[in-house]
């Protein structure tokens, strides 16, 4: 015990500067996620049938793939063909699961949208507002705080998927626990640990999402 | 003011108003009654084009009601409407609601808004309710301020589809004597409702509407005193 403890307090500074990596990169994916996912997520409402129908293609490939896979071909399918487009791990990291959470916060905020009664968008338009002006400044307010929960979740997964991202040699927490075990074969003590703060990350981020969402929906 | 003429509405194969004919005079105050299913919203709808009619046309003060959106915004400013289910904004505050169209379409100040907003707060009887959010009110504040929020456009013409018919019944006066005092200022209004009491004391006239058809119109007296169609007297001994 006396053991592990001691092993644990050397590791420890390295695997949370791991942690932290994870952290930036769910934060990053999940905001500009987010603001790709409300766009897609218009769109995929939209009445042009061109924007519907791109926005229901983004949505279908992304969903339909592994995002392993796209983190992949934007890390080193693209840059083979056009090297301009090499990026460091970090970057192409944030761009594919931004694009990734981007197709499955899509449709929760066309599932957001479409819960609005459809009262809301005729008081109004009745009242002179153009549609995307309704949409604007009545509509999505309301539906982005609908989809603040699935948002949380969304938010974790994230935490969790951006494991991945040890493939493509960005130290994140998964893969600074892999490096302590090439060096020390402790397999067992570190992936507990990985283990143990990937879960104080998301049962902290959950706790914070709760509160956030209290807040927010306070007037419904 | 408004002048519709033979009009045509069909949801999927099911034809809801078949032809109707109707003007209204600059200051009138027209109840429409019928039974449910009969029309009545539809037709309604369709004059400030939430619903688009087939055939036929409307105008409103000399211009054609049509489903173009830049000139169907401006046309909608003149027309204010309130819904049976109120359909205030619920993430914005009372004098939120107020404010909103008009410092987006008119030009004019957050304060100016603001102050012209709280007078017709003080008009509807709720100047203590300015910052409240919707959810905290009861349903006949609701609907006193979704008038509010029509008149802050300072329309020329109000559609009312069932005010009160969502209210609890000592709630409906309150909505009532907001209507009556609009009435008497002289707005404009088209109303539909099942308040009979409303329509014989304020309507200059009744439209009496079944089956997608105008089937009869006339004064209160005429409308409730002696009905002519076996269909009206049927519909208003129903109801006592
Ligand atoms: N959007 C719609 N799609 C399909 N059918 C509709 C739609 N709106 C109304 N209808 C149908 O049109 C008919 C007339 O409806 P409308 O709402 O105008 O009647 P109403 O006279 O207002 O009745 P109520 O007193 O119940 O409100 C009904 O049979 C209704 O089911
Ligand atoms: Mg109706």
């Amino acid at each position: 015990m006396n053991d592990f403890l001691s092993f644990a307090l050397t590791y420890l500074p390295y695997l949370l500067q791991g942690a932290l990596v994870t952290v930036e990169i769910a934060v990053i994916g999940v905001i500009f996620g987010s603001i790709l996912g409300l766009l897609v997520g218009l769109g995929r409402v939209s009445k042009n049938p061109l924007l519907s129908q791109l926005s229901r293609f983004f949505i279908w490939v992304i969903r339909g793939t592994p995002l392993l896979l796209q983190l992949f071909i934007i890390h080193f399918a693209i840059p083979s063909v056009f090297s301009a487009l090499t990026m460091p791990p970090f970057v192409s990291a944030c761009i594919a699961l931004s694009i990734n959470a981007a197709a499955y916060i899509a449709e929760i905020a066309r599932g957001a949208i479409q819960s609005i009664d459809k009262g809301q968008m005729e008081a109004a338009r009745s009242l002179g507002l153009s549609s995307s002006q309704s949409m604007r400044r009545v509509i999505v307010p309301q539906a982005f705080r609908r989809m603040l929960p699935p948002l949380g979740n969304e938010f974790i997964a994230l935490i969790k998927e951006s494991s991945l991202v040890s493939t493509i040699a960005l130290y994140d927490l998964l893969r600074t626990g892999q490096q302590i075990i090439s060096s020390t074969y402790r397999y067992m003590e570190v992936f507990f640990l990985v283990g143990l703060i990937y879960l104080l990350l998301t049962t902290v981020m959950s706790f914070i999402i709760g509160k956030i969402e209290k807040k927010v929906g306070a007037y419904e | 003011m408004i002048s519709c003429n033979n009009v045509v509405k069909t949801f999927n194969k099911l034809e809801v108003l078949k032809g109707i004919d109707l003007d209204v005079a600059p200051g009138e105050v027209v109840v429409i009654i019928g039974p449910s299913g009969s029309g009545k919203s539809t037709f309604l709808r369709c004059m400030n084009c939430l619903e688009v009619a087939d055939s036929g046309t409307i105008t409103i003060n000399g211009k054609i009601v049509e489903s173009k959106e830049s000139s169907l915004n401006k046309l909608r400013q003149d027309i204010g409407m309130v819904f049976q289910q109120f359909n205030l904004f619920p993430h914005r505050t009372v004098i939120g609601n107020i404010m909103e169209a008009p410092v987006l379409l008119k030009k004019v100040t957050k304060d100016q808004a603001k102050k012209k907003g709280m007078e017709l707060l003080k008009k509807v009887g709720l100047e203590d309710k300015v910052d409240e959010f919707p959810n905290r009110l009861s349903g006949g504040q609701k609907q006193r301020v979704a008038i509010a929020r029509a008149l802050a456009m300072e329309p020329k013409i109000m559609l009312f589809d069932e005010p009160t018919s969502a209210l609890d019944p000592e709630l409906v006066g309150e909505v009532l004597a907001v209507m009556k005092q609009l009435a008497k200022e002289g707005m404009t209004m088209v109303v539909v409702t099942h308040e009979m009491g409303f329509a014989k004391e304020v309507a200059d006239r009744v439209i009496f509407m079944d089956g997608g058809y105008i089937v009869e119109q006339g004064s209160p007296e005429e409308i409730f005193g002696q009905p002519k169609h076996e269909r009206t007297k049927e519909f208003l001994g129903h109801l006592k």
